[in-house]
């Protein structure tokens, strides 16, 4: 498979998955913009894996789960380049108050728990893959799950 | 339920997802960028690396230091002579990267006399059948992947085994050795931006549909690998695919003389930096440096190309046999340093 193959049947579901995990297009785009250079540039390991397209997924979450830990001055250096991409952005952190109130609760999940929530119940994915994804054991992935579950169910008494 | 509502949310937002295109193209741009940079990067940093050999950067590193730098010492070579007796370098091209099993497709031993006239390039056929150490009798090109192993391959070893077996088959000394892998050789060619050879005849890739016309050209990296690959088509196969090779060759070192790489040896240096680990020097990178140093000795660079006589196989295992009248004179002659006679006296068997 050559990396255009790669990104003609797989760029719009990882875009997609990344708008889950980050809830914002801009940020979507950031992060799916950053690991696909990098698979690009590294595209005949990434082709060298079982399945290029978990590879990826793992390397786009770890991307995710470690932004905050990025260099400042690459992201404002993204940020710079990736706007034309998409129109003015939609102001939906106030929208999903008042329309969507578990879509904002998700924001407030650290986020290997929010990926973990987005890999089962957006994707569907079973625990095992889960775990190979974010690179950790069944287990951690059930009790990050139940954990995440409880925190949202415990913000559905207070609304 | 809570899984419910989940599940819901998530399709709910998927509208959210902004459309590809022009991500895409953001990424092409970007990694292109990234890329250039990236061999920008690698080509400074060899050349500081060779500053700080030289002992310019020591200074920097280490003013507390009273005494002087050890310059003499880490300007390395220049204390030593430079070699004066008749030098032989092979050049080994892989067929492939060097990360799975790859033939040595290209060998070519570059024989400096001790008169320093220029340069010859002498090929050696890969359908040669020849003698390699511990594994009979085979095709030249199979000693690479025997020493190199099937499973992940050792290029050192290849380069090893193969040098083994040219040196019995010739009878001459390897003095340093260099192999060059497809990415290897395509970035040696962009580094130099480019080389010029004129074909004697049209060549069609069977890999790209590219044609080459008969004719000069100047060739990008992309291009001369394409060329370089191409054998299938030729009325004479292989050994065109040499004559080619030999062309291009000759016109690479032509290209990095008027670019000043070979008197220079931080140019040079970058210039091996750039091509990175796709580029394999035997002994070591100083060798080469030190056979650069030669460079100016040389009355030219230009170089002459030449190839061992060979016969067509007559029957299984098809193997190419050195010719029996006319590989014996050559190869004494290049045992003997007289390669300029027997040039003379074969006008024919010379490259245009």
């Amino acid at each position: 498979m050559t990396y255009e193959e790669f990104a003609d049947t797989r760029l719009a579901p990882l875009l997609r998955y990344a708008v889950m995990l980050t809830g914002d297009p801009h940020q979507a785009q950031d992060l799916v913009q950053e690991t696909m250079v990098r698979v690009q540039l590294n595209w005949r390991r990434v082709a060298r894996a079982d399945s290029p397209e978990r590879y990826v997924r793992r390397m786009l979450t770890n991307q995710y789960v470690d932004w905050r830990r990025g260099s400042w001055m690459r992201r404002v250096l993204l940020r710079g380049e990736a706007d034309e991409a998409v129109a003015a952005p939609a102001d939906h952190a106030q929208s999903a108050v008042d329309r969507d109130q578990i879509w904002s609760w998700l924001s407030r999940l650290p986020r290997r728990q929010r990926a973990t929530l987005v890999l089962r119940y957006y994707e569907d994915l079973p625990d095992a893959e889960i775990a190979d994804i974010l690179g950790c054991a069944v287990g951690t992935v059930r009790s990050s799950i139940s954990r995440a579950l409880a925190t949202l169910r415990a913000e559905y008494v207070e609304a | 339920m809570i899984e419910d509502d989940l599940r819901a949310a998530f399709a709910r937002h998927e509208p959210l997802t902004p459309p590809t295109g022009p991500l895409r193209a953001a990424i092409d741009r970007l990694a292109t960028g990234r890329r250039r940079r990236r061999r920008r990067w690698q080509a400074g940093g060899a050349a500081l690396a060779v500053a700080g050999v030289l002992g310019i950067g020591v200074p920097l590193l280490a003013p507390e230091r009273s005494a002087p730098p050890p310059t003499a010492d880490l300007l390395g070579g220049s204390s030593r002579p430079v070699a004066t007796g008749a030098l032989n370098i092979l050049l080994l091209g892989l067929d492939g990267d060097g990360r799975e099993a790859s033939r040595a497709d290209s060998v070519v031993l570059v024989h400096i006399p001790s008169d320093r006239s220029r340069p010859y390039l002498v090929s050696l056929p890969r359908d040669l059948g020849v003698p390699i150490p511990g594994h009979g009798t085979d095709k030249l090109n199979a000693a690479f992947p025997f020493g190199a192993g099937f499973d992940r391959p050792d290029m050192s070893k290849g380069y090893e085994l193969t040098r083994r077996t040219v040196a019995e088959l010739t009878g001459v000394r390897v003095d340093a050795g260099v192999v060059l892998t497809y990415p290897g050789l395509r970035r040696l060619t962009d580094a130099v931006d480019g080389v010029p050879v004129c074909l004697p005849q049209q060549v069609r890739s069977v890999h790209t549909r590219r044609v080459f016309p008969a004719g000069c050209h100047r060739l990008d990296g992309a291009a001369s690998l394409d060329l370089l690959r191409q054998r299938r088509g030729l009325p004479e196969g292989s050994l065109d695919r040499d004559h080619n090779a030999r062309l291009f060759a000759a016109g690479l070192v032509r290209q990095a003389a008027k670019q000043g790489v070979l008197t220079n040896p931080v140019r040079l240096s970058t210039l091996l930096g750039t091509v990175g680990p796709d580029l394999l020097v035997s002994p070591d990178r100083a060798a080469v440096l030190d056979l650069m140093r030669l460079v100016p000795t040389l009355r030219s660079v230009e170089p002459s190309g030449l190839s061992l006589p060979v016969t067509e196989p007559t029957g299984p295992p098809f193997h190419l046999r050195p010719d029996p009248k006319l590989a014996p004179e050559f190869l004494t002659a290049l045992r003997e340093d007289r390669l300029g006679d027997w040039a003379a006296r074969h006008p024919e068997r010379v490259d245009r």
